[in-house]
């Protein structure tokens, strides 16, 4: 046989037997009713930090009272990734800080902040050797940043603006948030931060030091929000809602016991974050109120703020208002929103 | 003269004959050496964070363990194999016809060499805008980084073809499509072949940056994957070495192709 029969069958052959291989191992083709069902669920976008934490929460607790979850989290490496699938139409509705969804409104995107993911859990992290101790120290020092829109910037901004300095006294960088421990262990950069669990994870290896945390400078800090496309906020109401309520419960359902807690550091890291459970159990629970998942609902004087500081700082036009990028119609009475009754197997 | 006559020429020395001890001693002899000087340098340095060669190995164990090495081993290998035949089958034609064809050399060249250095990374925003996050996204990217060294090579082939071959074939009064079939593509695989090599090295070069994309399987992703999960550098080693160890069993199966004896006199003077 002459080479460009035998390359061309053999290509053709290993081609079909490797797709063969990979549908029956990554893509379910041997369950497809299965996958023909989760195609047809909504997509949430997340990433593996605690800011998005309610998302796998919400689907694990769905999965284990009704059999199957009511949306697909899809899990991502960063932001701008994240906010490419939401652009394509891929995600309908997708975790994203909040002045990103802030800013993309404000490029005219149909895009609409329906509930928030988290409140806190935020740290600045410098290396335990080094001599900062007060925020000041931090002139003239470099700090890393996961994203320009990300709200650690502009909690930055205000911690500076408070003591009377400004941005540029500081070297700011943007680092995903992944690289940043590796970044602080070898000190090539002074500070970092970043969501959790990436912060903590320098604690625990014992070359982090806290020099401080959101809920000490910026009570209430949100970071991560709940945006939904409008075509799904017009034609898929009721998922958009279910969702919102899941996020609700099982938000107070975390926050409800310490055991809660724990529970859901296991089962999140082991299903979807793929991290090691004492990590995220270090998170959720040193001190507990690191980082905090009720008191979801939107109000209109915190969204100002964080428009005026992202103006302030550069990031944002000012062009988009709280009725332009978000939609409050899906938040219910908070009294409304029990807890899940519901405990993790053993 | 033609493909068969030179290959009579020069016989298959090498088939058959034992392989000399000295080329499977020496890379191991290098190999031993390469990994003391890793294991030494983290024990010397003192870095808990970058893994010892023997760490690497109990972290591809584990994968092996939880199921998930071959799992992702066959994910990257679909990618590279969608995208890269696609690649083969479009840009070998294509380059051909520039090759062929002046007016469209002159027309496709300038674009062409335009698009090709730019990085499969820059390309990644770009794919997950046109094709979200399945599979898709990553073929492309890893279809166009193939694509034009393939196209490069044949267009480079034909134009780089002996002139005394078209003339002896034209004086035997051959048709353009008898031209192309039997003298043009001939003298022209050799270095066809050697494109579509090269090719298939920065195929699965490409493999790591095409699952950046939020694809949930694969040894790029493995990669990302590790570098989430927090202090796992064992595990973006681990991707690594079974990224290197594939590719290099992909050149040495692509090198077979150089034993026909249509591609061999093409590399007769070695």
């Amino acid at each position: 046989m002459n080479v460009r029969n035998t390359f061309v069958i053999t290509i053709l052959i290993w081609t079909a037997v490797i797709t063969v291989v990979h549908g029956w191992l990554n893509l379910g083709w041997d369950d497809l009713k299965r996958r023909a069902a989760a195609e047809k669920r909504m997509k949430i976008g997340f990433l593996p930090v605690t800011c998005h934490l309610t998302c796998p929460v919400t689907h694990f607790i769905n999965k284990n009272i009704e059999g199957e979850g009511h949306f697909e989290p899809v899990r991502f490496s960063g932001f701008p990734e994240i906010k490419e699938a939401f652009l394509s139409g891929y995600l309908e509705a997708t975790f994203m800080l909040a002045p990103m969804a802030m800013s993309l409104r404000e490029e005219g995107v149909p895009v609409k902040i329906v509930y928030l993911g988290h409140r806190d859990g935020t740290a600045l992290m410098v290396h335990k050797d080094s001599r900062i101790f007060r925020i000041e120290d931090l002139r003239g020092k470099r700090v890393a940043v996961p994203n320009r829109f990300s709200n650690q910037r502009l909690l930055i901004f205000r911690a500076l603006r408070d003591r009377g300095m400004s941005i540029d006294d500081i070297e700011l960088f943007e680092l995903p948030p992944p690289d940043m421990p590796a970044a602080l262990y070898t000190e090539s950069v002074d500070a970092i931060t970043s969501g959790e669990p990436f912060m903590a994870q320098t604690e625990l290896d014992g070359y982090g030091r806290v020099l401080y945390l959101t809920k000490d400078i910026w009570p209430n800090f949100i970071s991560c929000v709940l945006v939904v496309h409008e075509d799904a906020i017009k034609n898929k109401r009721d998922q958009v809602q279910r969702l919102v309520d899941g996020i609700a419960r099982s938000g107070k359902w975390i926050d409800q016991t310490i055991d809660h807690r724990i529970q859901a550091a296991g089962f999140v890291s082991k299903n979807y974050y793929n991290q090691d459970p004492r990590l995220l159990e270090f998170v959720l629970s040193k001190p507990p109120d690191r980082v905090t998942y009720s008191n979801l609902q939107l109000y209109r004087k915190e969204f100002a703020e964080i428009e005026e500081l992202g103006v302030a700082a550069g990031i944002l036009k000012g062009t988009a208002h709280f009725d332009d990028y978000a939609d409050p119609s899906f938040v219910r009475e908070d009294a409304e929103m029990t807890p899940y009754v519901w405990e993790a197997p053993q | 003269m033609n493909a068969s006559a030179s290959a009579s020429l020069s016989p298959t020395r090498r088939r058959g004959k034992k392989i000399p001890a000295s080329r499977i001693v020496l890379p191991l002899l290098v190999a031993v050496a390469f990994l003391a000087i890793w294991d030494g340098a983290v024990r010397m340095t003192g870095s808990d964070l970058f893994p010892k060669p023997m760490e690497v190995v109990r972290g591809i164990i584990e994968l092996i363990e939880k199921g998930l090495l071959g799992k992702y081993i066959a994910a990257s290998l679909f990618r590279v194999t969608w995208g890269f035949s696609l690649a083969v089958f479009l840009g070998t034609p294509f380059g051909l016809m520039l090759g062929w064809f002046r007016p469209a050399r002159d027309a496709f060249n300038p674009l062409i060499q335009t698009l090709r250095p730019i990085s499969p990374i820059a390309w990644i925003p770009v794919a997950i805008l046109w094709f979200g996050v399945s599979d898709v996204a990553p073929v492309f990217l890893i279809f166009l980084a193939s694509f034009f060294p393939i196209a490069v090579s044949a267009m480079a082939a034909v134009e780089n073809m002996h002139q005394v071959y078209l003339r002896a074939a034209q004086n035997f009064g051959l048709t353009r499509l008898q031209l192309f079939r039997l003298v043009i593509f001939p003298a022209a695989l050799p270095q066809i072949i050697t494109g579509v090599r090269i090719a298939l090295g920065v195929a699965w070069l490409v493999v790591v940056a095409a699952e950046m994309i939020a694809v949930n399987s694969g040894l790029g992703y493995l990669i990302i994957d590790a570098r989430n999960a927090g202090k796992r550098y064992d595990l973006v080693v681990a991707g690594m070495v079974m990224i290197g160890l594939i590719g290099l069993a992909l050149d040495l199966l692509v090198r077979q192709l150089e034993r026909f004896d249509e591609v061999k006199w093409g590399y007769g003077n070695r």
